[in-house]
């Protein structure tokens, strides 16, 4: 069953430029010069139900703007967009119900407040009953390890704590589709592996589907069993990762491979 | 609601660790507050003297009040925070999850000021009696009427101020016109009452959010009548309405608008 579904999505984001020095900074204000720049020119994909998908792609490629689409925070400029049979621009808030986000550059989690505080008030704003919110956070304490993280204010977390906490918060309310942005950026290669094996777990026991992007080869490598990689706003390569490993080169040289082809194809242009 | 409740709650639970730093900020409205004394003795000449309709004690209560209501209802949440979160593309964080971004941040906002308003009013009625002594006729059971005036006049402050940052969906700055915005508030309503000001500008002045923002529940307080509570408290709804009208259609607009590259 498919849980997303993009046809020719894209997004064109409109980019102020000013020339150098105070000459420029006046004239930008009687004539400002605006330029548009193609973030998602036209992609079309499908995820199925339980699939862990690689969504990668060099920097300013147009990852983090089409998760953006998919989750409903950006308007597309064109083409159609389903999660879960749901249009994300017209329904955001039906669709936060059902599903789960984490970036890893950004916190969620209210610093001030304990995981416990935070779970709760995540359970709260999910609409989730009292009672089942003690039942959840029994759960997530148990597959997380969480146990005594739980009464100490976020503000004191490692970063592989305060990210096992993310993770927790945005599995409060059983999303069925997971949004992972970057979520082992910054750790060590330890905690980097524990948090690979409870998104496998997670996904193996809540059959969750999750849609990752991730500039580690390590977290593609032992997640994910397909590939989508994008560049300059288009898809150059859906593939299985199985096909990918038949090549005799590492997973990492041939994304690199595929990201210079890219590069000195722009460049041509 | 519930989920508003608990974002106020945790806010609250948050500034209540703080509650010693907010009282801290007396200092400042205690010199404010001390000009103004000095200021009154020295225009009233002679005891039973009245000013605009205001006796010294009035005046200098009345001041007092919309002084302790722009103290304690001062915020960077609805001001430079939720500008801040529009241009540097944080709302999509917020954005993300099952609330509407704009009573997020005035749950925020109330969780913060209930914290504040309460530590400003108890210090202020000392300081008031003690230096001012006690407001004339003045009955406690009127505060029953006043003070739900008095909060919502602050919630309508705080939508105006929302709706003044959500302009950030279109412009760069909208630092410029919560200054202009202050300083009205700061001049016709909080530091002088409208009677002070010629008669022709009076409609004007009621016509503004300053009548049901600070000047009409400090009013209700220094010199309480059922016909003033219930025109301030109409005036009022009407100010409450058409601010979440005015806000929740901005955010609509602006929200379609949003431009956020990058990770």
């Amino acid at each position: 069953m498919e849980v997303i579904r993009t046809e020719n999505l894209s997004k064109t984001f409109r980019v102020k430029k000013k020339e150098k020095g105070m000459k420029g900074s006046l004239q930008s204000i009687f004539h400002p010069n605006v330029e548009k720049i193609r973030a998602v020119a036209g992609i079309s994909f499908t995820v199925n139900e339980g699939e862990i998908l690689a969504f990668i792609g060099p920097n300013g490629a147009g990852k983090s703007t089409t998760i953006k689409m998919l989750t409903g925070i950006l308007y597309p400029d064109g083409g159609k967009v389903e999660v879960l049979g749901i249009d994300p621009t017209k329904k955001r808030k039906e669709l936060a119900y059902q599903i789960g986000t984490v970036f890893g550059q950004k916190e969620q989690l209210w610093t001030h407040l304990t995981p416990y505080d935070n779970f709760r008030f995540f359970g709260a704003i999910y609409d989730i009953p009292e009672e089942e919110i003690e039942l959840r956070i029994r759960e997530l304490t148990d597959i997380f390890e969480l146990g005594e993280l739980l009464n100490i204010p976020v503000r004191g977390l490692s970063l592989g704590q305060r990210i096992r906490c993310e993770m927790a918060a945005s599995l409060i309310h059983k999303p069925k589709v997971l949004f992972l942005d970057e979520p082992t950026i910054g750790l060590d290669p330890v905690v980097k592996e524990n948090i690979r094996t409870l998104i496998r777990q997670m996904n193996e026991e809540l059959h969750t589907t999750v849609f990752l992007t991730s500039h580690d080869v390590g977290d593609i490598e032992r997640l994910c069993k397909r590939i989508i990689i994008v560049n300059d706003g288009r898809i150059v390569l859906d593939d299985s990762m199985e096909h990918m490993k038949l090549s005799d080169m590492s997973l990492e040289s041939t994304i690199m491979e595929i990201y210079k082809a890219q590069r000195r194809e722009n460049t041509a242009l | 609601m519930r989920k508003y409740a608990v974002i106020y709650v945790s806010v609250l639970m948050e500034n209540i660790q703080y509650a010693g730093h907010i009282a801290m900020g007396f200092i400042s409205y205690f010199i404010l507050i001390f000009v103004f004394i000095n200021l009154w003795n020295y225009m009233y000449a002679d005891p039973g003297e009245l000013i605009a309709g205001y006796t010294k004690e009035q005046m200098i209560w009345y001041v007092m009040i919309t002084e302790m209501l722009w103290f304690g209802a001062r915020s960077t949440t609805i001001t430079r925070q939720a500008a801040a979160d529009i241009r540097g593309g944080n709302i999509v964080y917020l954005m993300n999850k099952p609330y509407h971004y704009t009573l997020y941040i005035l749950a925020r906002y109330t969780g913060e000021w209930c914290v504040q308003m309460p530590i400003y009013a108890l210090l202020m009625v000392v300081t008031g009696t003690l230096l001012v002594g006690n407001i004339p006729n003045f009955m406690p059971v009127t505060l029953l009427a006043a003070i739900p005036c008095l909060i919502l006049g602050i919630t309508i402050h705080a939508l105006f101020k929302l709706c003044i940052s959500l302009l950030s969906f279109w412009i760069e700055d909208s630092n410029p016109f919560q200054w202009l915005y202050d300083k009205l508030i700061l001049v016709v309503g909080t530091i002088f009452p409208i009677e002070i000001f010629p008669e022709s500008l009076h409609v004007l002045f009621k016509a503004s959010p300053i009548y049901t923002v600070c000047y009409g529940p400090a009013k209700l307080i220094v010199d309480f009548s059922p016909e003033k509570c219930m025109e301030v408290l109409a005036a009022q709804l009407l100010y409450l309405l058409a601010g979440c009208g005015l806000m929740f259609f901005i955010y609509g607009k602006g929200v379609k608008r949003l431009y956020v590259n990058g990770g």
